[in-house]
């Protein structure tokens, strides 16, 4: 894997102007999961992501993407922070995330989670009670966003316009996906985590959707990072690769990913 | 913060709403619960309310008989009559000496009728007119329909005796001012003025009574004594302190106080077999559908994880299961008391002709359907406190893969 090259000034907190700011600066996370005599260890020594940048996480099957974007959707505690910060608006402090779980301050995290971060997950996600319309307009219910065009604009261009009023089981799987997509976005989220967004489809089907995914999240201005171990067509969408190494004892007792970028 | 309760009572509304199937059974099976034990404690309150009713209001359940007889002057009648658990009280003559040949100008039978002395508020008489002199009566309705009198006839009463070995007879008009109910007094009777029936005594011992004029030896009985009297306490609690108390004078009395006991002791006994069924119930109910909800929060895992994961915090997410079983608990309540307004309806119609036109046999006021509510709501309550619980343990990345 090889990240694309763009400079990265480690100043953070300062807000330069025509700097870039970055979203996420870990230093020194890791988290070690353990389980029948075998350990996993993910080590991220380095990482910054900048406001608006788009960044895919690629790599084989176990080899900690979710760990990763666990941790940096902030509903999984590492288990060792050197330092953390999360700072979703050029005009917005820092957060100290480490902070926050020091303190177990999950309800400061969940109210994080409900304004600036928007998922996608593996398969759906959708709460089977509430119509289509209903589930994209969650996320901004709980914010009490006033209604703009917005769930309709998505709804058209994600192609579910005519299922609005529909619950999700009568849709395809491709479908509600694409509904969990709006949903991601429909409250213009600071950034939108996206675990295998496309891994239930086929790779036609995957692939459109993708685009489109990347697309919206363009127009919007939206910081986006995705996890797949389909890259082929995620390479022509002009996203930054998040660099890592796995390693495996030969025993098979310890399988460490460093991640850095 | 309040207004995210009121975005998880919409999620928990259609929720519950779009599992429909699985709502509408747990309501069902609540008011299966609550429904009988509505009816049974309707029929409870109203078989042992309308004894109770019929004991407090038939005024023989307050009276205290004194057996055989004493010797009783007025003023001893007088200060027994300023006892607060005393309603009424009035003296007795001799039996024997207290009846009355009657004659009506519509009916060719002469009946004689015992004598009973009466007076204000006469609890055998409660609505009707109270004789004032003398020459006023109220028959009983036996009397009454033998003479074939109504109010305000005129009818004859004739007394007679042996005096100085020559048989005597004097005749008095009387007024009939009104006329008992029947269950007042049932054989043939006449409420009277104390002053006739001791007129009447006066007469068959041979004494001059002046006030109607008729002869005897001299008047001037001054230390009268009775050998009886009619005494109804205040309610029925006072009957055994009075009879005590009378007792304690050597007085012996009978009253019906052994059938207050018998419905207090039913109504009692009752209540208890009710608790127990209702406690059973209850209990089986919550553990019931404590058991769904836990295995509900199991079920929904997922959804309730995008919850967290979307922001809710943990106290908004134990609303959940709290919120819908609470539902169940309104929903089964109002089931509950629909079927039990049905089948009282149908049970009350069944007995109508056996009780009173004001009495019914199943009967719960609207306390009860309230107390009925509140022990659903405690016990939903207490049977989703699990269930809350384990809701708020999910942590929100559990949302964001399936197992
Ligand atoms: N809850 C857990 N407890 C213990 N070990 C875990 C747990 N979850 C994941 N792991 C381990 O952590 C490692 C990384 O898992 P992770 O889910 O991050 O992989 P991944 O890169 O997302 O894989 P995939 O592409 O298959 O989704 C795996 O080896 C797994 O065994
Ligand atoms: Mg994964």
């Amino acid at each position: 894997m090889t990240s694309t090259a763009i400079p990265i000034d480690p100043q953070t907190g300062v807000n330069l102007p025509g700097e870039r700011v970055l979203i996420y600066h870990l230093r020194d996370v890791e988290k070690t999961r353990e389980a029948e005599g075998t350990a996993f260890r993910l080590r991220v020594p380095s990482l910054q992501i900048a406001l608006g940048e788009k960044i895919a996480l690629i790599g084989e099957s176990g080899c900690g993407k979710s760990t990763l974007l666990d941790m940096l959707s902030m509903t999984l505690r590492p288990s060792g922070i050197g330092s953390f910060r999360f700072r979703p608006a050029r005009g917005a402090e820092p957060v100290d995330i480490s902070d926050l779980w020091r303190k177990k301050q999950l309800n400061q995290l969940g109210d994080l989670r409900r304004l600036r971060i928007g998922y996608v997950m593996q398969t759906g996600g959708l709460l089977p009670y509430l119509t289509v319309r209903e589930n994209i307009n969650l996320s901004r219910r709980l914010l009490d966003m006033q209604d703009d065009s917005l769930v309709d604009e998505l709804a058209g261009d994600l192609g579910i316009r005519r299922h609005l009023d529909k619950l999700p089981y009568m849709l395809s799987v491709g479908e509600r996906q694409r509904v969990a997509i709006g949903r991601a976005l429909a409250h213009r989220p600071s950034i939108v985590i996206a675990d295998e967004p496309t891994a239930s489809l086929d790779p036609i089907a995957a692939e459109r959707i993708m685009s489109l995914f990347i697309e919206l999240v363009d127009e919007l201005h939206i910081t986006v990072i995705l996890a797949s171990h389909a890259w082929r067509h995620i390479n022509r969408l002009g996203l930054r690769h998040l660099e890592h190494h796995t390693h495996r004892e030969s025993d098979g007792s310890m399988t460490e990913t460093v991640v850095s970028g | 913060m309040p207004h995210r309760v009121k975005d998880i009572l919409w999620l928990a509304g259609r929720d519950y709403r779009n599992e429909w199937q699985m709502s509408a059974f747990f309501i069902v099976s609540l008011a299966a619960v609550l429904g009988p034990m509505m009816i049974l404690y309707g029929l409870k309150f109203g078989i042992v309310g309308s004894m109770l009713t019929n004991l407090i209001e038939d005024p023989r359940n307050r009276e205290v008989r004194p057996i055989g007889s004493g010797r009783y002057d007025s003023a001893w009648v007088e200060q027994l009559r300023n006892r607060e658990e005393i309603d009424f009280i009035v003296p007795r003559t001799r039996a024997i000496a207290a009846t009355i040949d009657l004659k009506s100008e519509t009916a060719s039978r002469i009946i004689s009728v015992e004598m009973i002395p009466t007076g204000q508020a006469d609890p055998l008489l409660k609505t009707q007119t109270i004789p004032q002199s003398l020459q006023q009566i109220v028959l009983s309705n036996k009397a009454a329909q033998k003479l074939n009198v109504k109010p305000g006839d005129e009818i004859s009463g004739s007394l007679s005796r042996r005096f100085k070995g020559r048989s005597e007879r004097v005749h008095i008009s009387l007024q009939v001012i009104d006329i008992a109910k029947p269950a007042s007094f049932t054989r043939d009777g006449a409420f009277t003025d104390l002053l006739l029936v001791e007129a009447a005594e006066d007469f068959r011992d041979g004494r001059a009574v002046s006030a109607l004029g008729w002869s005897g030896t001299a008047e001037g009985n001054d230390k009268r004594t009775y050998p009886s009297f009619r005494l109804y306490t205040s309610s029925i609690y006072d009957v055994a302190p009075i009879s005590e108390a009378l007792g304690k004078l050597g007085i012996e009395v009978s009253t019906r106080v052994a059938d207050i006991d018998i419905v207090r002791t039913m109504d009692r006994n009752l209540s208890v077999v009710f608790w127990l069924i209702a406690i059973i119930g209850l209990f089986g109910f919550t553990l019931s559908l404590g058991a769904s909800l836990w295995a509900n929060v199991d079920r929904k895992r997922k959804e309730l994880s995008v919850l967290r994961l979307v922001g809710f915090r943990t106290g908004e997410i134990v609303w959940f299961p709290v919120l819908q079983s609470v539902f169940t608990a309104i929903f089964g309540w109002l089931t509950a008391s629909m079927i039990y307004l049905g089948v009282s309806f149908t049970i009350n119609r069944l007995f109508a002709s056996q009780m009173d036109s004001s009495d019914s046999i199943c009967h719960l006021l609207p306390n009860h359907f309230l107390i009925a509510l509140i022990l659903t709501l405690g016990a939903a309550t207490i049977a989703a406190i699990l269930a809350g619980y384990r809701a708020a343990r999910i942590e929100p990345s559990e949302g964001l893969r399936d197992i």
